[in-house]
């Protein structure tokens, strides 16, 4: 390979080779790595972070981690796919195949089918063995120059977690011109099973000797799966998850919510009074402030997700849940897209690439909607802050926000698995079962700084994405609800006037118009519902002391039974553009999420009217 | 006997595999290690039905009833 400016070389291999991390090392750049098999779906791109000039320019492309290039799900063929499509269109400079040295035979029958591939494009490929450090530590040989004079490509021993081998592994790459004749007629066999002999071999003769301990693994495995502590351990994992929620953001929110109300009461009084002052006061300050006050806990959740990742523990979570999902229908391999569904439905719906059944996968889609998803925290937020008290139990141990929190996400979860219990009973092909293998990453310590800049990075998009949306529906609510009468009264506003129309769909269960509008303006996007609340209170409140929203909610005097309900609506109800549109991306149609979209607004009217009565009935 | 058989702790060599097994997964357990001839070993059974761990070379991984019981081992 010449080093030409814009030179691309990808880098493949299997779940867990460490690619991610080689990727991470050679281009500085904070991609997200995932101890989960399969977690890249899409292809990251970064460039060389090398010091020397010449190679500066190189583009490294990320491939998913595939176990073969013969797929035997969606998310696999995807990614083959993209891998054959740039050998295809001549996009490769080179290819580096990584393989995990302590798991030779492996990463060879996969690094076989690699240099066959790239033979018949005619593009340089090079192995690079990761872990050697491992095999170091164990004082264990790898022979790299038998394998690589038997594969006639070149072998490179690599550490991708302590730097060993990098700068020789970009060395080799600057004059990369493989040869990849010779892999046809002596190594490579078009025969699955004498690919599979080569790979044994050539681990029996060259790669290390004797087997690794992994006493570690085993000893927590023989925890985190033990047929109860195993189950209690994750409860009390997922219970902490949803409490981290509330009490490591808390501080964090209350020092924005602070930050926004001194910056509202330098700012306003500054501006002249008339409508620019009310805009700034309602709009601004009401309405995008008191969304702003939600990113700290879209960051915690991020974050929590992340180390259960990165530490290799929601493999362990999907073990413990296969049983249980077969249940209701689903795979223990729906739990990681369903647990991404918590953070936001749409990455989870790309995780459910995973499940590499159609029936399965799409009993997933029917799913991951209803999971709580991280846009539907800041709406439980507000509704939880404003009818349960902040006051711990059992010593400080539990709080009752906490305790709530934990009680609607359970609800959205239940939702979800009843939905496909029933579906799933309805016929007899979505019923059957198809094979649950899942390698176990091993068990490490997540690595801090791509965690963090990850979950900044989502709670950036989140005020990006939402954002926009947010600070549009703001203004044209304000607009709305502030004139004809200049803000003298919300209820003869325009606004007003169109939500007297709709009062009636949302008055049976307690909530008034301004709560209607509020909730048709989150069919966009559920966020906005908090931002358009803001909005209509600032304007009602004008000219009073800043107050939280929560307070505010709790001084109009909404029923708890309202609230109740809107909890329950919002937990069922498909309430996201974005959703509709990965869905239909995926499903390539738009049939299915119309009937989400329908059914889901009809079960969370339904649920939310039984939910008032319920509440009004008890209280 | 077949993998599912294995208890916690003991190890077998695969003999076969089944012949009502799909080949896109028989072809992916020959990848991932499972071939005639190699040694597997049980290191977790969690009981209740849950899948179970096998050891092969030094990876581990979860299968369930369902595609264990079509690995014959002996």
């Amino acid at each position: 390979m010449s080093s030409n400016p814009d030179s691309k070389i990808a880098l493949v291999g299997s779940p867990n080779s460490g690619k991610s991390l080689l990727f991470n090392r050679l281009t500085g750049l904070n991609q997200k790595v995932a101890n989960f098999p399969g977690i890249t779906v899409d292809i990251a791109s970064g460039q060389s972070v090398d010091a020397s000039a010449d190679s500066s320019s190189v583009q490294y492309l990320d491939f998913p981690g595939v176990y073969s290039l013969q797929a035997i799900s969606g998310e696999e063929k995807i990614a083959i796919q993209g891998f054959i499509n740039a050998l295809e269109e001549n996009l490769l400079d080179a290819v580096v195949c990584v393989v995990d040295s302590t798991r030779l035979e492996k990463g060879l029958i996969f690094a076989l089918q690699v240099l066959e591939t790239c033979h018949k494009y005619n593009v340089p490929v090079l192995i690079a063995a990761n872990m050697i450090d491992v095999l170091d530590q164990h004082s264990m040989q790898f022979k790299d120059q038998g394998l690589s004079e038997a594969l006639s490509v070149k072998v490179l021993p690599i550490s991708a977690k302590t730097g060993t081998g990098l700068n020789e592994l970009r060395n080799a790459l600057a004059d990369a011109s493989v040869p990849p004749a010779k892999f046809q007629t002596d190594i490579i066999a078009s025969d699955e099973s004498i690919n599979h002999l080569h790979a044994q071999q050539l681990a029996q003769k060259y790669g290390p000797k004797g087997e690794l301990l992994i006493n570690t693994q085993t000893r927590l495995d023989s925890f985190f799966l033990h047929s109860w502590l195993g189950g209690l351990s994750f409860f009390i994992i997922m219970y902490l998850l949803f409490q981290s929620i509330f009490t490591w953001a808390a501080p964090v929110m209350d020092a924005v919510e602070a930050m926004i109300q001194w910056l509202a009461s330098v700012v306003v009084p500054v501006i002249p009074a008339g409508v620019a002052s009310d805009f700034t006061s309602d709009a601004l300050f009401g309405g995008i402030g008191a969304f702003l006050v939600f990113v700290p806990q879209i960051f915690v959740l991020t974050l929590v997700i992340g180390i259960l990742e990165d530490s290799g523990y929601l493999a362990r979570a999907a073990v413990i849940c296969h049983k249980p999902l077969r249940f209701f229908g689903l795979t223990g391999k729906s739990f990681i897209p369903m647990l991404s569904g918590v953070a936001c439905a749409i990455p989870g719906i790309y995780a459910a690439r995973t499940v590499d059944s159609t029936r399965k996968r799409w009993l997933t889609y029917l799913a991951i909607p209803l999971m709580p998803c991280s846009a539907r925290l800041p709406v439980y937020s507000l509704i939880i802050s404003a009818f349960i008290p902040a006051q711990k139990a059992m010593g400080g141990l539990l709080g009752w926000q906490g305790l709530a929190m934990f009680a609607i996400y359970l609800f959205g979860i239940l939702c979800a698995l009843l939905v496909t219990a029933l579906v799933s009973r309805s016929s007899e092909e979505l019923r059957t079962d198809l094979p649950f293998v899942l390698e176990m990453p091993p068990y490490r310590l997540p690595s801090w700084r791509p965690l963090i800049t990850h979950g900044l990075h989502r709670s950036q998009q989140f005020v990006t994405k939402a954002g926009k949306v947010i600070f549009a529906v703001t203004v044209i609510i304000w607009i709305l609800g502030y004139f004809p009468n200049y803000g003298a009264s919300l209820g003869d506003s325009w606004l007003g006037t169109m939500g007297q129309w709709i009062e009636p769909v949302f008055a049976p269960f307690g909530l008034d118009w301004r709560y209607g509008v509020a909730i048709l303006s989150s069919f966009l996007a559920r966020e906005v519902f908090v931002g358009t609340l803001g909005t209509m209170f600032g304007i009602d409140g004008a000219g009073e002391n800043f107050t939280s929203l929560a307070q505010q909610i709790q001084e109009s005097g909404l029923p708890l039974g309202a609230g109740a309900a809107l909890l329950v609506f919002f937990a069922i109800a498909l309430q996201c553009v974005s959703t509709l549109a990965v869905l239909q991306r995926e499903t390539g149609s738009w049939r299915l999420p119309a009937q989400l979209f329908i059914s889901y607004s009809i079960f969370a009217y339904a649920a939310a009217l039984g939910m008032f009565h319920l509440v009004e009935f008890l209280v | 006997m077949t993998l599912w058989d294995l208890t916690q702790g003991t190890s077998a060599k695969v003999s076969r595999f089944k012949s009502s097994i799909e080949s896109g997964y028989r072809t992916r357990l020959s990848e991932l290690g499972f071939h005639p001839g190699e040694q597997i070993a049980c290191v977790m059974s969690p009981g209740m039905g849950a899948p179970k761990l096998y050891r092969v070379n030094n990876t581990v991984y979860s299968l369930d009833d369902s595609i264990a019981s079509l690995i014959e081992v002996a």
